[in-house]
């Protein structure tokens, strides 16, 4: 009865029958091809504002306060109209209808009405590139090469804001860190207003907040504790977003070990009173070694407060390790504590997850003692992928700061896996993303949040990720998380880490500059390198050795003439890798997900902008489906698999999200998260729950409902 | 027993470990798990949508939740309630006290969804309408005399399977085509979990039925499906007319009918009846049919809940999980 398959349908109509399969169980890819070309037919070339001549589009785009003037006055008008013929001559076009309709709807520019469109993609990807190669003509074509081609995607706000006048910031992501105090606190919130204005997430660490019934200056039970802290973040949160174009969103981290910790958990729980029920902030937990310690051996677990921890140790609660205080703190009778059961804590954490998918969860020792640079990393982001250190601020009575510390931005891409290894030069592709990354830490300054600028500036850390991991597999026919899978997650991940590296190093050569602590890193005393030089990461199986034919492998001398390269020179970045979820972005880039593997043949995407919308996984068709099995077919393990491969060589985080059936159970959540923490994964995002619809009440021959 | 009539009768203690319909356990354990409140929603989160829609949309969906809200005002207060006496085992009782209170929490949330989203002045006038309004008042009374105290035991069951498997759908449309327009997209997650439970219900009641018809003699079989069909003409007559003069207004009409005819044969379906309306008749907008599937949707968990978390099984982990 879903058989006409005519363009009297709307776009919409027809990319939803992607979900419905047609009377011989195929599906129906050319529906979805058919969605893209009458969107465009019925809605872009319509609403699109024509121009006869580039010089007239740029002149009416810098004259009415569209695009940034001083962008565009870096280079030669021939140099415009070249690189804009160049990238016109590629002949990009969308092949899938979300890919199409979520550009359109929101990344390109509009005119101010909202109602026509005043670039196509060709036009944002050559901004983009002008923005961030700031009048190096070379550079600007390699960015806008390697974008356009597919192989690099920069995050949503650099992609969505670069080269516009009136914009956001070009940076994803933001931590903060609260200290005890009313101050910081303050402070805290008014620097989530701000940069939530701005865009991008901010995730704020509670860890040392002193508990619920804490004294204040001497007096018993005056502490209200984190929980009314929340809701004032859940509340900036909703009020500030970025010109309306993205909700402001928000992440709370807190130590298992702290006193409100059950408290915090139930704030998502399905029956939690409104007064204490949080919505739309994202929790994370930090989790110690010593939990599962005493997890393992059926303890109880003390919390402490982190007010007397404070006044014990003269640091705040997040600056000491947890795992290796715990016997003193346990001991010392100037702590107060309080315990409940350690098994009993993971199993809540399991119930909370079914809820609700929360909270995430970083592994603290296992993030600490991969940590390459000098310092403590107490808490992640939004997304579970930034893992950087930071340092206290403290403040005067009227806010102002008495000492600044730093904190904690991102900016992120992400490499197409696909795109890059099919590209004439792996190598240089990584390099190019590495500098166009560089570029926006080194073109942001963000002065509303002081702590945040002096962290940037000091720290150039950016995070490249890396997508498109299942869809590359599957069109190689490698299954995801067989052992081939694995080996070639590895082999590419060393691979871009040494890139990555080669790039910074390059650049701290160039500029005769390094990162603000490199001397304490591993970088400089050459440790970071051991594995590198003591063991060969190249293909040994004939399936990887295959799929790595012609492109150059580092080998174990590169990495020791890397290795005296770095010490020599040192880094110019601090940070380099973080493996984003990438949402949007990987519609856009016609991916898989991150290096997830698919949650569905067809994905149903909704979103508060482009409301529902069918997705067919990347290089699927209806030959290859065998190698789509999806997320909750593959299972806890050989994504964690997977997932280890990669974590050696990233220096931050992977967000790394864990799939269920409904029928599973908290203690199968348990064991997922014991086993990743044992083959030393360092965060986890969420745990998705897919539940099979009863039978006889299923929707029929819908593709994403049969398993 | 040879006890006094005045004394009440004493049901017996509910022994869910002996069960004469396996159904029973599986349907309970579905909708428990299932169990939400309309809190979880961040449905303030289409206040800016909301603002979007013209007055005449504002009081199309206004007026379509009212009517939505009535239905599961009659479902929690009488249809649950009289199905209960006709109960064969304890533990289908059981699950039609869960029925119920669900029907409860639905009708709640379109409280919620007004509070959020619309001045008190236009949901009391909503609510007026829904009232006065001729062909909403009709279905609500058809629906209520078979559920009438004394009424056939399988005619309330047909009724009450049409209620939930085909008179909510003309009002859940609206939502469904919103969200396909990126528009309401919290609200249609709300209705989404109304509409994964209203499913579940739909098909218990038709099952329960289908158990109970075939004990019946043909005759009474007949006579039963006759009844069936002749109410769902009833009943479809009312909702052509009420779907008329609710989406005449912004043209949807013809799409809403064919909505309605796929439910109907949904509902009859439930009832192990074949179906009415032939599929060219039947054969919804893809947007809206690809749109009621709940499961694994792939949302940007910071703007919306998303319509596919349960509550889960806890089991305590053992020694042997926590070998390292």
């Amino acid at each position: 009865m879903l058989d006409r398959l005519n363009e009297t349908l709307d776009y919409h109509a027809l990319n939803a029958m992607l979900n419905l399969y047609d009377a011989e169980g195929n599906i129906r890819f050319e529906a979805d091809r058919m969605a893209a070309r009458q969107y465009f037919l019925q809605h872009v070339n319509q609403n699109t504002v024509f121009f006869h001549s580039l010089t007239e589009k740029l002149g009416y785009l810098v004259e009415e306060g569209y695009y940034e003037a001083e962008v565009l006055e870096q280079y030669q008008p021939a140099f415009l109209q070249k690189i804009w013929d160049a990238a016109f001559a590629k002949k990009f076009r969308f092949p899938t209808f979300l890919g199409a309709f979520k550009y359109y709807t929101s990344y390109t520019l509009k005119t101010r009405d909202g109602k026509r469109f005043l670039e196509r993609y060709e036009d944002r990807v050559v901004m983009v590139a002008l923005a961030l190669a700031r009048g190096d003509e070379g550079l600007a074509m390699s960015f806008m090469e390697e974008i356009l081609s597919g192989r690099f995607q920069p995050a949503t706000p650099t992609f969505l804001n670069a080269g516009k006048k009136s914009r956001g910031e070009l940076i994803s992501c933001f931590l903060l860190r609260i200290e005890d105090n009313m101050e910081s606190i303050g402070r805290a919130i008014n620097s989530s207003l701000q940069l939530s204005k701005r865009g991008g997430g901010v995730a704020l660490m509670l860890t040392n907040i002193r508990e619920a019934g804490a004294p204040i200056k001497g007096i018993e039970n005056q502490s209200s504790g984190v929980i009314p802290v929340m809701k004032l973040l859940e509340d900036s949160f909703s009020y500030a977003n970025q010109l309306g174009a993205r909700q402001g969103a928000g992440a709370v981290y807190l130590n298992a070990h702290h006193p409100d910790i059950l408290k915090f958990l139930d704030t998502k729980r399905e029956n939690a009173d409104e007064k204490i029920r949080i919505k739309t902030l994202s929790l994370g937990v930090v989790i110690p070694d010593v939990t599962f310690e005493l997890a393992k051996r059926n303890e109880p677990m003390y919390l402490f407060s982190p007010h007397d921890v404070q006044k014990v140790y003269g640091v705040p609660f997040s600056e000491i390790s947890v795992t290796e205080k715990y016997e003193e703190m346990v001991e010392d009778k100037r702590i107060r504590k309080t315990k409940i059961n350690a098994r009993a804590f993971f199993q809540t954490l399991a119930e909370i997850q079914f809820e609700s998918g929360y909270p995430y969860i970083m592994f603290e020792d296992t993030v600490n003692q991969m940590n390459p640079v000098d310092g403590r990393i107490t808490m992640s982001n939004l997304c579970s992928e930034i893992l950087q250190v930071s340092e206290a601020s403290e403040f005067n009575d009227d806010l102002s700061y008495s000492k600044l510390g730093t904190d904690i931005s991102c900016n992120l891409g992400s490499m197409n896996i696909a795109k890059t290894m099919d590209g004439p030069d792996f190598g240089a592709s990584i390099e190019t993303a590495i500098r166009a990354l560089t570029a926006v830490s080194e073109m942001s300054a963000i002065d509303s949040v002081p702590s945040i600028r002096r962290g940037n500036d000091e720290s150039r850390a950016i995070g490249l990720g890396q997508m498109n991991l299942h869809g590359y597999l599957a069109r190689e026919h490698v299954h995801y998380g067989s052992d081939e899978g694995v080996e070639f997650t590895s082999v590419y991940f060393a691979a871009v880490a040494y890139h990555a590296l080669r790039a910074s190093c390059a650049m701290a050569r160039e500029k005769g500059m390094t990162f603000k602590g490199f001397e304490k890193s591993k970088y400089a005393d050459g440790s970071f390198f051991d594995k590198y030089v003591t063991r060969d990461w190249l293909p040994e199986s004939e399936t990887v050795s295959k799929l790595f034919d012609g492109i150059a492998l580092p080998t174990r001398t590169d990495w020791e003439a890397l290795k005296s390269d770095v010490m020599e020179y040192g880094l110019y970045n601090r940070n380099l890798q973080a493996v984003p979820p990438t949402g949007s972005i990987s519609y856009i880039n016609n991916s898989t997900s991150s290096i997830h593997p698919i949650v569905s043949k067809i994905e149903i995407r909704k979103e508060g902008k482009i409301g529902r919308v069918y997705y067919p996984a990347a290089f699927m068709n209806n030959e290859n489906l065998e190698y789509y099995r999806d997320a909750y077919e593959i299972g806890p393990e050989k994504l964690i698999d997977t997932y280890a491969a990669a974590t050696e060589h990233v220096d931050q985080g992977l967000s790394l999200t864990l799939f269920f059936p409904a029928e599973a159970t908290t203690r199968d959540i348990n064991r997922a998260q014991i086993y990743a923490w044992k083959k030393g994964i360092k965060t986890i995002y969420y745990v998705r729950l897919r539940q099979t619809a009863l039978e006889g009440t299923e929707v029929q021959g819908c593709v994403s409902c049969t398993l | 027993m040879k006890d006094t009539v005045t004394s009440p009768a004493v049901p017996r203690a509910i022994n869910w470990n002996r069960l004469q319909d396996e159904k029973d356990l599986e349907v309970w354990n579905r909708l428990t798990v299932n169990f939400w409140l309309p809190e979880k929603v961040p449905l303030s989160n289409d206040v800016q949508s909301w603002a979007t829609l013209t007055d005449a949309e504002k009081q199309l969906t206004i007026r379509v939740f009212t009517g939505l809200t009535l239905l599961d005002t009659i479902q929690n207060s009488v249809g649950a309630p009289a199905m209960m006496p006709d109960a064969q085992t304890p533990h289908e009782e059981s699950v039609l006290t869960n029925i119920a209170f669900m029907e409860a929490v639905h009708a709640r949330s379109y409280s919620s969804i007004f509070s959020t989203l619309c001045s008190t002045r236009e949901v009391d006038e909503a609510f007026r309408w829904s009232d006065e309004n001729p062909h909403l008042q009709a279905k609500a009374k058809a629906v209520l005399e078979t559920y009438a105290a004394g009424a056939d035991p399988l005619k309330r069951k047909i009724a009450s399977v049409f209620l939930e498997s085909f008179l909510f759908y003309s009002g859940f449309y609206l939502p469904m085509y919103w969200s396909s327009r990126a528009k309401l997209t919290n609200t249609a997650d709300l209705i989404r979990l109304i509409i994964r439970d209203e499913a579940v219900h739909g098909y218990y009641i038709g099952y329960k039925f289908q158990r109970a018809l075939e004990r019946e003699s043909a005759e009474r079989k007949a006579e039963l499906k006759d009844y069936a069909f002749s109410l769902l003409f009833e009943l479809y007559e009312i909702e052509a007319r009420y779907t008329e003069e609710l989406y005449d207004g912004i043209g949807l009409s013809e799409e809403v009918k064919a909505f309605l005819h796929y439910n109907a044969n949904k509902a009859l379906q439930n009832l192990g009846f074949e179906a009415l309306f032939p599929p060219e008749a039947a054969e919804v907008n893809p947007a809206i049919l690809a749109a009621l599937s709940p499961d694994s949707e792939n949302h940007d968990f910071f703007s919306g809940s998303g319509s596919s978390y349960v509550i889960g099984k806890a089991v305590a982990t053992e020694d042997e999980d926590w070998d390292f």
